[in-house]
């Protein structure tokens, strides 16, 4: 079950309707999208601060979050330049924040809500800078392709781990999960 | 040569019934897919396939780790009878549950004949 970053990208891209004209929308907003980054920085680790297991996890070792607020801007800015148009290398380095969000200990329960605050933050100041509708629906779809590289690189470690220490095969570990789900 | 289902099943009815102590079998593909069954009612055959499949391989892997070598069978022994997991070749796994009067020696060599006619219709 190893995942290959580039094909699950255009899955997420066509799966959203994650279109041309939204990336030339975000690329023609690259300044602006800059320029807010560390605002939404704030939002987004202000709100994750706000939980106690969260805070644990973010303050644990000395500059980690101001690493992470730096990863935050930087992550925040590539959505609007979609670095290499979107293509391998925004999906390489995807994978590589979800795997990063897993071995650090964020996951999707803390991340799912507070992306939706920074979706919603980064809509207000769209709206008061006098940025159209458009941009808003086009980083809101960003966000989820996002998103869900962060979730699914939960889901792929995790299976990753029960296969190498149980010799199980993909196909047993499905049935096995169907099987379990179903009993619940 | 396809797999005849029908005499996986006639072998596996003809080990059940003419075996004392057996009260059920099963053999599965390593991904847990049932291949033929013989099980006691209320059994799900489902979900006994993708277990026994799963207790195999993770024997597998504990004898590999902890350098037991190839694992020829897993024992499972509870108050109230056996399963036993033996491996079938690459592609099946052979599931027996034996009750607890059952003599092991006899349930060992039933399994070990009945696991070459097994085999004969896998391969």
């Amino acid at each position: 079950m190893s995942l290959e970053p580039n094909e699950f990208m255009s899955k997420m891209v066509s799966r959203t309707g994650f279109s041309a004209d939204d990336q030339k929308t975000l690329q023609a907003a690259a300044a602006w999208g800059l320029e807010i980054a560390p605002e939404m920085a704030d939002y987004f680790y202000d709100y994750m601060g706000r939980d106690a297991e969260m805070s644990v996890i973010l303050n644990e070792s000395e500059g980690r979050i101001h690493r992470l607020r730096e990863t935050f801007v930087s992550w925040f800015h590539e959505m609007f330049t979609g670095m290499d148009n979107w293509g391998n290398a925004y999906a390489d380095r995807r994978w590589r924040i979800g795997l990063i969000h897993v071995r650090i200990g964020i996951g999707p329960q803390h991340v799912v809500p507070a992306m939706a605050v920074v979706v919603h933050e980064a809509g207000k100041r769209a709206k008061a800078d006098g940025k159209d509708q458009q941009l808003c629906d086009a980083l809101s779809k960003i966000c989820m392709v996002d998103l869900a590289f962060i979730e699914q690189a939960y889901i792929e470690v995790s299976s990753a781990a029960v296969l190498k220490e149980t010799g199980w095969s993909e196909g047993l570990f499905r049935r096995l999960v169907a099987t379990g789900a179903a009993a619940m | 040569m396809a797999i005849s289902t029908e005499k996986l099943t006639h072998i596996l009815q003809s080990f059940v019934t003419s075996t004392t102590d057996i009260q059920g079998a099963a053999v599965v593909t390593p991904d847990g897919l049932p291949l033929a069954a013989s099980l006691p009612g209320g059994m799900d055959e489902e979900r006994v396939s993708a277990m026994s499949a799963a207790m195999l391989s993770l024997g597998d892997r504990i004898g590999s780790e902890l350098a037991r070598g190839g694992i020829d069978r897993i024992y499972v022994e509870g108050d109230k009878g056996y399963g036993i997991l033996t491996s079938c070749g690459e592609d099946a796994v052979f599931l027996v549950l034996a009750d607890k009067a059952a003599k092991q020696g006899l349930l060992l060599l039933e399994i070990k004949r009945t696991l070459g006619d097994l085999k004969a219709v896998l391969m």
